[in-house]
């Protein structure tokens, strides 16, 4: 292989990686199976995040963790939470089967995204010794995720 | 006395300066998503980085001549142009994760979003990289990175059932839910952690800056022995902080801001406080040894008078790619990518790549012309000859397996 091809190859490879580590939209789903390995994986990453900020919750509660450190990782999970209810809602369901599976995950992402959202508005506010309690109904998102997760498989 | 503690100096910047965010993001990742099953790849790479960063250390410390000047003179200039280019772009993509890493770092600590901090990150990166004298560059940002060591005392504090943990360790399996494809890939993602490239570029020129000579070869091997498993010590922390605490919890770990949440868990504020600041000097460290590598590499092929050691006006084209490089790691930074992906594909492509100057330096290290009666004897010709099979494999399997499993989805 010439000198020229091997950059060539170089190049070709370091533009395909700098694409896969930009934000992208989730694949098509073109069966049913696919879909619902989709959902899975949306409900699981889901769950991570709920988990996150609950965690970050009690730490703050307990008077463990930063105030800027737990504002700024709860608004990163709310982020991160908001990509994934996104990019789930763009893939289309390959038939009807297909759409209870989306109604319910989307309604329960819905859930999640606004309890989180309340655990960030509350830390911005200083009111970190109260976050258990706000963050509270993420047990319940959480325990739904899973429960929906178990469902499917 | 002096001597010894320089080698102590030295021994506790390489353990500080061993973890960057590579290794934060895999080690915690891994540890979150795969529990123990994949421990045993820490020491394996810590010893392939061992041996790769001896012979290359005592190649530069014989030589007075680095890692790419001798690539290209003993191996041909084609080899050593792709050589360049596929490590130059490893190190770029590495440098854009680094100084995300700073950014980051900083962000927790400030509130201000991540993407406003990275020019001031690197504006900062550079100006040490500029002002600030190699080895004091070297121990400072080394021995800030003893703060990471909170990791192991938190493992300590929450006091996990060893003997639990030693099986688990010792006996590795393919977790319910995973793959032996997703297995593979993260193996190699901690693999190509613990043996980065742009280590051992920094290491032998560092080695040239410090003019090094034979009288220092015992220094160089207190630095590696020693150091480097230590280093490896806090990686095993930080997996099992995260297979303890984390994983439980069924968190995978998707932002650099979840790393030190069992810290926090274990130690409280004061620990996490700790882990935060080790965290800005293992990115910080590691932003000025990746950008200064871009230099190198480049310099050194291209034959210009480069380093720290000559005066700026002397070796004005090594500090332009210097320069250059991070400011192309900032405008990559600031179109949003997802810096724990980057950190992800720069860890698994430069496992890949490592065959291309790992392969060079052991041939060097065989040559009496470069290293007189200094070659390597018969236990560490086997040992990183088996090394090097086990490189050649990783670098075929690794882009099969990005693919396979959608980069370790």
């Amino acid at each position: 292989m010439s000198t020229r091809s091997s950059m060539r190859a170089i190049l070709l490879a370091a533009l395909m990686t700098l694409v896969g580590c930009v934000e992208h939209r989730v694949g098509p789903a073109r069966t049913a199976d696919d879909y619902d390995r989709k959902a899975r994986t949306t409900a699981s990453a889901a769950i991570s995040a709920v988990e996150t900020v609950r965690f970050l919750a009690e730490l703050s509660s307990a008077g463990d963790s930063l105030a800027t450190f737990t504002s700024v990782s709860v608004s990163e999970q709310e982020d991160a939470l908001a990509a994934i209810r996104s990019d789930f809602e763009s893939i289309q369901p390959p038939g009807s089967p297909s759409d209870e599976v989306r109604s319910q995950l989307v309604g329960l992402l819905d859930a999640a995204v606004e309890h989180v959202a309340t655990v960030r508005i509350a830390a911005r506010r200083g009111q970190l010794g109260e976050l258990a309690d706000i963050g509270a109904p993420l047990a319940g998102d959480s325990a739904a995720l899973n429960s929906f997760l178990q469902a499917l498989s | 006395m002096k001597k010894v503690l320089g080698i102590a100096l030295g021994v506790l910047s390489a353990i500080g300066g061993f973890v960057d965010i590579g290794d934060l993001v895999a080690n915690s990742a891994t540890g979150a998503r795969f529990d123990l099953n994949l421990a045993w790849v820490v020491p394996f790479g810590v010893i392939g980085i061992i041996i790769y960063a001896e012979m290359s250390g005592r190649v530069a410390a014989l030589c007075q001549r680095p890692v790419f000047d001798l690539v290209r003179e003993r191996l041909g200039p084609r080899f050593g142009a792709g050589n360049l280019v596929a490590s130059f772009f490893i190190n770029l993509l590495t440098l854009t994760a680094e100084i995300a890493g700073v950014a980051i770092a900083v962000s927790l600590l400030t509130s201000v979003n991540y993407v406003l901090l990275i020019p001031f990150a690197a504006v900062l990166v550079w100006v040490v990289c500029w002002r600030l004298p190699f080895n004091i560059m070297e121990q400072v940002f080394g021995l800030m990175g003893m703060a990471l060591l909170v990791f192991v005392v938190a493992v300590w504090k929450i006091g996990p059932d060893w003997g639990d943990l030693a099986s688990k360790a010792t006996h590795p399996t393919v977790p319910n839910g995973e793959t032996p494809f997703t297995y593979a890939y993260y193996a190699i993602a901690l693999f190509g952690a613990a043996m980065t490239p742009y280590e051992v570029f920094f290491f032998s020129s560092g080695a040239v800056e410090d003019r090094w000579s034979a009288a220092d070869l015992g220094e160089n091997k207190a630095n590696v022995f020693i150091g480097f498993p230590l280093g490896g010590v806090l990686s095993l922390a930080i997996m099992v902080c995260a297979s303890l605490v984390l994983a439980p919890r069924a968190i995978d770990v998707a932002q650099l801001s979840q790393v030190p949440l069992p810290v926090a868990s274990a130690v409280g504020r004061v620990g996490l406080a700790f882990a935060i600041l080790g965290i800005f000097a293992a990115t910080f460290g590691a932003a000025l040894e990746t950008s200064l590598s871009s230099g190198y590499v480049v310099a050194q092929y291209l034959g210009w008078p480069w380093g720290k050691y000559h005066p700026p006006t002397r070796a004005s084209r090594f500090h332009v790619v210097v320069l250059a490089s991070i400011v192309v790691a900032v405008l990559i930074g600031l179109t949003g990518v997802d810096p724990v992906k980057v950190t992800e594909y720069s860890i698994v492509l430069s496992a890949a790549a490592l065959p291309l100057t790992y392969f060079p330096i052991l041939v060097i290290a065989n040559d009496r012309r470069y290293v007189q009666d200094h070659t390597n004897g018969r236990f560490l010709n086997a040992v990183a000859t088996l090394y090097l099979i086990v490189l050649v494999l990783v670098a075929v399997a690794t882009i099969p397996l990005m693919i396979i499993t959608k980069g370790g989805a």
